[in-house]
């Protein structure tokens, strides 16, 4: 008996339905890396789990023995430098791929219709995974990562209504106690990560009941085909897209390996705050506006940013600015980045 | 727009986006990295010294270096902040715009220092300038120098000398740790002091007579006495009437706790014969713990606490001024405030000290509670809570027994029978007022000033060989051989030349104090207690012949 009737006669799935359903036709633009980004941000994902999965075991999450746990990680633990190297540079890989794929996404239109549910999911899996890195920036329990942690919790308690229930669900309590850290622990490594595998789950179906939108370049001529195979073409495509990113990674890592900065000091506040990069546009924005305006202007624009296929939409049918999108959001995109730098480039 | 711009507009934007994300990440790491303490953090030049800064990079780049290195850096405090002075201060003098003084002193610091410098202002370091008028600098002045300018006596081959600065021993010696009387050039040919300007409370001089006397040079800078300036001497007398350096420790312009943590910092003056703190220090176990496992202590930690931010081994600033996790972290900078001994003088005394922090010498039990402000028990017992970082009470407390007994043996068997010896001399006019002018007073010194102080010292820091050999075992040594003789001698010699009644009442203390049970061996022999030990040395080693 070969081995695979042993398994098809266990399994019912047979060797042509197993083809069928990994040989999706792809959409030949996907021949190019660059749309093939949606791929980068899942494989980063896995890498995040694994080295997550290895720097929980020596992690002890209660504000007594946080930082002594990071710092025996990154001094004494076998290879324990490395892996929370990794670990935090695919997430600020992670972040960047998923921002790539999203501008990919909106400049091409590819979040219209009908694919407007999918966009959403990805808006979902994106604060997600700003928020994952949140959570685990705040877990190394240096001086830094606890006051981002204290402001962030502090510019929750500025939203209207239920602000102080946000920052009370947060922080387990009125302010940082010795509960806060398992409580984002748990959300870092349990809550998050499973609310991501669901949403990935939902956000590939889509892509699967619908198809890859499909473009056609200049370059394409009209007697080729329209698609190519998954399996292997776009697999080896994604291959080697994971294989650069973890060579990136391992480089990142071994030149820049992660630090450890002064223990945290409740009763010492740091003279310059920073939060991670990914929230320095956050950052800025609250500086340039202040208290509940800053906090409901930014509540305004993700809710855009959410709703963006329907806003597109009314445009285009309601006015002659049928590219208004792409003028939108290359303004969004340099005011996200000047304001990034900025925020890079002062101390204070 | 056409697929194909929307094609350059993503590659554009994503190029730009992976551009600004590459630049925040170096950014990012550069940050942390500073944070970590793996890489200089980046300064900025405050606006107002940033005319000093560009200029003295090209004149005095380590000057520079070692302030772009600074924690005064890092926080944006620069040059202008510490050396601003008012037109009022006599050392003040416009420079480039700026009306600024060359000498930073302790009232300058306490602007923005004020607790650590009324601490160290209340400390003996401060008052290090008092030796200008002690027996040291008589011996560094008059005996080592001369309080005079004089005439060389023969010429010096390729240098041209017509006068020989006697006080070049004090200023290059003793001041220089204890502390210059910092002094003006003055157009009378003399010297202008803290004593001439008369300062009012807040520094500024009340005789604009003697200010008006200060030689300048042609840009209004004032000129420094070169014997009293430079001196970054502990204890220095300032033109505005403060007292001490704050750069004796933390030496300018880096301002380095990483360096007044270290004992090598304190070994600038706290070494050698007379007392060889450093060199005692090495020899303990702290010190041979400190050398081992410096890389452990956590040098440029922000608070340095005990206990919180390390624990390998104690230096000097950990035991006599640090933080510590008992104390809950506060540093003073007044090192007295945790000895309990004074070692320094003749004879130790305890350290119980009135409201102005000066050593109660009152004898009546009554009077002396009533005038201690600070007993010596406290002191210890501040002491005590270093020590219990790592060992336990009973240890702790005997050590401070074994300590106890050998200052209290110093003091009872040699410091206070020669402290009588010498008084007895000079009250039989058997020798001279003036010191050092006859041998026993030069035997005397190296008794107490020395060997006695170097085995005290030896015996606080847990040092043997230099409590031992170094000490008591030389102290010894120059109170039976050296001492007693001359004393002897001259009493015999007053006898001789008909001094009868002088020279025999010197001889009966001296009998007196050898008759004391444990000096009494010197004159009867001790056969009986080497028998003793001969015979314990022979049960533990067999034959002793030939020792």
């Amino acid at each position: 008996m070969s081995v695979g009737s042993w398994i098809t006669d266990r399994l019912p799935v047979s060797g042509e339905q197993f083809r069928e359903l990994t040989n999706e036709p792809v959409p030949h633009h996907l021949k190019r890396w660059w749309f093939a980004l949606g791929g980068t941000p899942a494989y980063l994902f896995v890498v995040q789990i694994f080295t997550g999965i290895l720097l929980a075991f020596y992690y002890e999450a209660a504000p007594a023995t946080a930082y002594e746990s990071v710092r025996y990680i990154t001094e004494e633990a076998a290879f324990g430098w490395f892996i929370r190297s990794v670990h935090k540079w695919a997430a600020t890989l992670m972040i960047a791929a998923v921002i790539l794929h999203q501008m990919r996404v909106y400049f091409t239109g590819a979040y219209r219709k009908p694919r407007e549910i999918n966009w959403m999911v990805g808006m979902l899996l994106l604060i997600c995974t700003l928020m994952t890195g949140f959570t685990g920036y705040s877990l190394v329990y240096e001086q830094l990562s606890f006051w981002g942690a204290t402001v962030g919790a502090n510019m929750t308690d500025s939203v209207p209504v239920i602000g102080g229930f946000l920052k009370n669900m947060m922080l387990a309590g009125e302010s940082y106690n010795q509960r806060t850290l398992s409580r984002f622990f748990i959300i870092h490594a349990a809550v998050l990560p499973v609310t991501m595998v669901a949403l990935i789950t939902v956000h590939i179906m889509i892509i699967r009941l619908q198809g890859v939108t499909e473009f056609k370049f200049k370059d394409e001529g009209d007697g080729e085909d329209k698609t190519f195979n998954f399996f292997p073409d776009h697999l080896y495509t994604e291959l080697i897209i994971g294989l650069v990113v973890m060579v990136v990674l391992s480089a990142l890592a071994t030149i820049s390996p992660a630090t450890m900065g002064p223990p945290a000091d409740p009763l010492t506040t740091p003279e310059i705050i920073k939060p991670e990069w990914f929230f320095y546009v956050a950052f800025r924005w609250l500086k340039l506006f202040t208290g509940t305006a800053a906090i409901l202007s930014m509540g305004f624009i993700v809710f855009i940013m959410f709703a963006w296929p329907f806003v597109d939409a009314q445009i285009r049918r309601r006015t002659r600015f049928q590219e208004a999108s792409v003028w939108i959001g290359i303004v969004g995109v340099l005011a996200i980045i000047g304001m990034t730098v900025w925020e890079a480039v002062v101390k204070h | 727009m056409t697929l194909e711009t929307k094609r350059y507009v993503i590659g554009s934007l994503g190029f730009l986006f992976l551009l600004s994300l590459v630049f925040v990440q170096w950014m990012e790491t550069a940050r942390k990295a500073e944070e970590a303490g793996l890489r200089k953090a980046q300064i900025s030049v405050p606006a107002n010294s940033k005319a000093c800064v560009d200029c003295h990079a090209q004149a005095n780049p380590g000057i520079v270096s070692h302030w772009e290195n600074s924690p005064h850096a890092r926080k944006g405090i620069g040059c202008i902040e510490c050396h601003q002075a008012s037109k009022e201060e006599p050392d003040s003098y416009l420079h480039y715009g700026e009306q600024i003084a060359t000498i930073v002193t302790p009232r300058d610091c306490s602007r923005c220092h004020q607790t650590e410098s009324e601490q160290f202002a209340q400390s003996h370091h401060a008052q290090a300038g008092n030796i200008l008028a002690s027996l040291d600098n008589f011996l560094a002045e008059t005996v080592g120098g001369a309080r005079m300018n004089f005439n060389p006596h023969s010429p010096t081959p390729g240098k041209v000398v017509d006068t020989v600065n006697g006080f070049a021993n004090a200023f290059s010696g003793c001041q220089q740790c204890h502390g210059s009387k910092v002094a003006f050039q003055s157009t009378d040919g003399g010297m202008i002091t803290v004593d001439d300007l008369e300062p009012d409370e807040n520094g500024l001089p009340t005789n604009l007579d003697a200010v008006g006397r200060i030689v300048r040079d042609d840009k209004g800078r004032p000129r420094f006495e070169a014997g009293t300036w430079p001196n970054t001497g502990i204890g220095r007398l300032n033109l505005d009437g403060s007292l001490g350096s704050c750069s004796a420790c933390h030496s300018r312009h880096d301002f380095s706790p990483r360096r007044a943590r270290q004992p090598e910092n304190c070994g600038k003056c706290h070494l050698g014969p007379d007392h060889p703190q450093k060199e005692i220090y090495e020899e303990s176990k702290h010190g041979v713990a400190y050398r081992d496992l410096k890389d452990d202590m956590n040098l440029d930690a922000d608070d340095w606490v005990l206990g919180v931010d390390y624990a390998a081994a104690p230096t000097c600033a950990t035991c006599h001024m640090s933080g510590n996790l008992r104390n809950g972290g506060v540093v003073t900078h007044d090192p007295g405030e945790r000895i309990s001994w004074t070692n320094r003088p003749p004879v130790s005394l305890v350290m119980d000290t009135d409201i102005n922090h000066q050593i109660v010498k009152e004898i009546d039990p009554e009077i002396r509670r009533s005038l201690i402000h600070d007993t010596a028990t406290d002191k210890r017992n501040r002491m005590k809570e270093v020590c219990s970082h790592c060992h336990t009470p009973d240890y702790v407390n005997a050590f401070y027994t074994q300590y106890d007994d050998l200052v209290i043996l110093y003091n009872e068997k040699f410091a206070k029978p020669g402290l009588a010896i010498m008084k007895a001399l000079l009250d039989q006019g058997v020798r001279s007022k003036t010191q050092f002018d006859e041998e026993i007073e030069w035997t005397w010194f190296y008794l107490w000033h020395h060997e006695g102080r170097r085995a005290r010292h030896g015996a606080s820091m847990m040092a043997p060989d230099y409590t031992h050999w170094h000490g008591m075992y030389e102290v010894a040594e120059r109170f039976y051989m050296g001492l007693i003789p001359q004393a002897r001698e001259m009493a015999d010699h007053a006898i001789v030349n008909g001094r009868r009644r002088a020279g025999n009442a010197v001889n009966r203390v001296i009998d007196d104090i050898l008759a004391r049970p444990e000096h009494v061996w010197f004159s009867e022999g001790a056969e009986k207690q080497a028998a003793v030990i001969r015979d314990e040395m022979e049960r533990r080693y067999g034959s002793v012949d030939g020792n």
